[in-house]
């Protein structure tokens, strides 16, 4: 029962307003909204992100590159950010895109790592399990329309082979032996393609490190949301290791030779 | 028995004239058939040992385990109806999943979600308390934690016994300094009180399983290693022939 | 009416903390005709013996494919047994479906032991009256499991259900030692030899009545199957060949096999 009288309204008058045309007052509705009552806003767009990833295989393994910047906008955020992540003993996931669905994607991996161990029996989940896994999250979310915004690399090395796939926020999935996500798909990839195709057996691991490294120089020097600290994450036979914070080596002289940008005019 | 035959014992929604609950009684006494389960809190770290029953000789030996992992760092160790045992143990994982979706840690206080859950169980006719007593041990942020969740109630240790050789399990942890054991040290003690409380006379062969929590292990529940376990069930053979 | 003041549901715990209707429900395995079930380094197999209900009746199905990698003998309840080992093949999908890997046998045995639990605590149910031999190969290599109505789930070299398994039990005991390197062929053998057991004193193991499932590479007797190893049931006239490589049953010393009730075909029962 609604206890205001005001809320009632004027019991109709036909003399007044034989045809009705004044509206018949409506009583609001004081009752609490569903939480959803004004539709559902979704994800429309990542907030803090993070740039490419780069990933190759070599000799033992499978080699990933990621720099440690989170921007915001174009702001650059957060400087030491891990944006390689291991996933138990055989596996390394890289992530570009939102940084605080990546951190979700890190917590529902190791609830399932976890859920894995407690069976105490022996069975373990390598890199093809771990992309199946996301693949199926990505496009399940993608699917309600509410995706978790990433594109993800999945390296791993398990059993004596190794394995590089990708996927995204649309639960798209690839495998190639050069993978680049982000700005690095369009300006890495193909000098990573000259460098490996071919050559997956033979690339020791000095010049897989060597490959990422100028491919991450290239990106510094022109994706305007990277940064020059990195990080590579080398999954072999012996298992998962990723370095500290490395930093590029990088020189601006040419910038002086530049003419057309800012004040000068010749 | 006194209970039998009353009809007061029908049903774990009916209390004795006395203000006993039979059914929960019962269910203790499916725990008192099965082998001993023994939880030790040492310095830094939990041991866990069962007496695994070996009710035919055609089981894979090392298989079918009674310990369970519950999460990286908890384990437990059941007494009573196997299959309540992995009912519980569901339930504490989903219980820790969920405290550390909530908390992004490891979660502490399990045990004491899983006492409410076992407790919903002694409630109401539709349904028996669970038939079994649970040791849970794991380290965490406030240490080594030892916990028994029985049909009746939640309580914390130093060191638990469960099952049909409770009485003289308890007796001889109770001999032990317990909070100054390293853990090496206690794993050979679990493995002699199991094999002290296996009455080679009266019951069947058995396994012994043990496994452990702390700073030998990292923080993580894992089985003692075999080699470890191997010179523990040596001792423990040894140290029974001289009780003796 | 009831045997016991203590039997009458689930939810009720004896004195003795025992719970009468799951053991009654053990019993319902018992009701059913036998399979066996064992295991070498390479192979795990099962062997079941079929039963009809008349002349003009086909024989009841005892085996059930779950996956590539595992199968299943029964022994009860037909009808709870296509429930069980229809939620199995759920289980086995769902874990292709998401992590792309077969699934661990260990653990599909678990799900359906989970299940029969909660059917042993709650009032309004019952326990499954049926016990399942699960057999597979994951990448632990070949395994053998007993499933049965109390919840509870074993590993074993090698084992027995159904009517007259201890019989059967007892034949695997005196062998199961040998069974590791064994080839399929022998394995068979062994296993029928053990199924053999379990029958009545004038029935006889036959093409019609004998089904073998198997899980590993093919043996002499076998065409190729694709993928590799996957489970298979072999069942009429390619028994044969299995059936003929039988040894003669060792005369019974003397005292004559007690007469077991209650093996008379019972409805839903297989």
């Amino acid at each position: 029962m609604d206890h205001f009288p005001t809320n009632w309204g004027r019991p109709r008058n036909d003399m007044f307003d034989a045809y009705g045309t004044h509206p018949i007052h409506q009583r609001p509705d004081n009752r609490p909204k569903d939480t959803f009552a004004d539709s559902v806003q979704h994800t429309q767009q990542p907030i803090v992100t993070g740039t490419s990833v780069l990933a190759i295989k070599y000799k033992d393994g499978i080699m990933m590159a990621a720099d440690n910047l989170a921007s915001y906008g174009s702001l650059a955020r957060f400087k030491d950010v891990q944006r390689l992540h291991s996933v138990g003993k055989y596996t390394v996931i890289g992530a570009g895109g939102d940084m605080s669905d990546f951190q979700y994607i890190q917590h529902i991996l190791e609830e399932v790592q976890i859920a894995e161990g407690t069976h105490q029996d022996g069975h373990e989940l390598g890199p093809v399990e771990i992309h199946e896994y996301l693949s199926q999250v990505m496009y399940a979310r993608r699917s309600k329309m509410d995706p978790l915004w990433n594109s993800l690399l999945i390296g791993g090395f398990k059993d004596g082979k190794r394995f590089l796939s990708y996927v995204d926020l649309l639960g798209t999935t690839y495998s190639a032996s050069t993978l680049a996500t982000g700005f690095g798909a369009y300006i890495a990839q193909p000098l990573l393609r000259k460098a490996v195709e071919g050559y997956e057996d033979v690339l020791t691991t000095e010049q897989a490190q060597n490959i990422l490294e100028s491919c991450m120089r290239v990106l510094f020097y022109r994706d305007a949301r990277s940064l020059d600290k990195y990080q590579i994450a080398t999954i072999t036979a012996e298992g998962v290791s990723i370095t500290g914070s490395l930093k590029l080596q990088t020189s601006w002289d040419f910038a002086e030779g530049i003419r057309g940008y800012g004040a000068q005019t010749q | 028995m006194t209970s039998i035959g009353t009809g007061y014992d029908l049903s774990a929604s009916t209390y004795s004239p006395d203000g006993r609950i039979f059914q929960v009684e019962y269910a203790t006494k499916a725990v008192e058939n099965s082998g001993t389960a023994i939880g030790l809190r040492v310095k830094d770290g939990i041991v866990l040992a069962v007496e695994r029953l070996i009710h035919s000789k055609l089981l894979v030996p090392g298989a079918n385990r009674r310990i369970q992992a519950v999460d990286r760092h908890i384990g437990m160790a059941t007494a009573g109806l196997l299959a309540d045992g992995r009912n519980v143990a569901n339930r504490a994982r989903e219980e820790s999943s969920q405290i550390r979706t909530l908390w992004r840690e490891p979660p502490t206080a399990v045990a004491d979600r899983l006492a409410l859950y076992a407790q919903a169980y002694t409630l109401y006719s539709s349904v028996r308390p669970f038939g079994i007593s649970t040791i849970f041990g794991g380290v965490d942020k406030t240490g080594p934690s030892l916990f028994v969740v029985e049909p009746s109630g939640v309580c914390g240790y130093h060191g638990a016994a469960v099952g049909k050789g409770r009485q003289l399990a308890k007796t001889e942890l109770e001999k032990l300094k317990l909070s100054e054991l390293s853990m090496r040290e206690a794993v050979i003690e679990a493995a002699r009180i199991i094999y002290l409380v296996h009455d080679d006379n009266k019951e069947k062969e058995f396994e012994l399983e043990m496994s452990w929590v702390g700073n030998e292990t990292g923080g993580l529940h894992a089985p003692v290693p075999t080699d470890l376990l191997a010179e523990a069930e040596q001792k423990a053979r040894e140290a029974l022939e001289t009780f003796e | 009416m009831f045997r016991n003041t203590y039997d009458s549901d689930n939810t009720v715990f004896s004195p003795q903390g025992r719970l009468h209707q799951v053991e009654y429900a053990l019993e319902a395995v018992k009701q059913g005709s036998a399979a066996v079930g064992l295991r070498s380094k390479t192979h795990a197999i099962l062997l079941a013996l079929k039963r009809s209900t008349g002349e003009l009746a086909s024989y009841q199905q005892k085996m059930f494919r779950i996956d590539d990698h595992v199968g299943i003998a029964i022994a009860g309840l037909t009808s709870d047994a296509r429930v069980l080992s229809n939620f199995m093949r759920q289980q086995a999908m769902s874990e292709r479906m998401v992590f792309n890997r077969p699934m661990p046998v260990n653990r599909l045995v678990a799900t359906i032991a989970d299940k029969a639990q909660v059917n042993t605590q709650e009032y309004g149910r019952r326990p499954y009256g049926v016990g399942f031999l699960v057999v597979g190969q994951d990448q632990s290599g070949p395994h053998l499991f007993e499933f049965s109505p109390s919840g509870n789930s074993y590993e074993y070299f090698a084992m027995s259900i159904g009517a007259r398994s201890q019989s059967a039990k007892t034949y695997l005991e005196k062998h199961y030692k040998s069974f590791e390197d064994c080839t399929l062929e022998e394995l068979i053998k062994h296993g029928l030899h053990a199924l053999r057991e379990t029958l009545q004193q004038d029935k006889e193991l036959n093409v019609n009545n004998t089904s073998v499932g198997i899980i590993g590479p093919t043996g002499r007797h076998e065409k190729p199957v694709s993928p590799p190893s996957k489970f298979r049931i072999i069942e009429g006239e390619p028994v044969a060949v299995y059936l003929q490589s039988m040894d003669q049953k060792e005369p019974a010393d003397g005292a004559p096999v007690p007469p077991t009730a209650a093996d008379e075909d019972v409805q839903m029962s297989g």
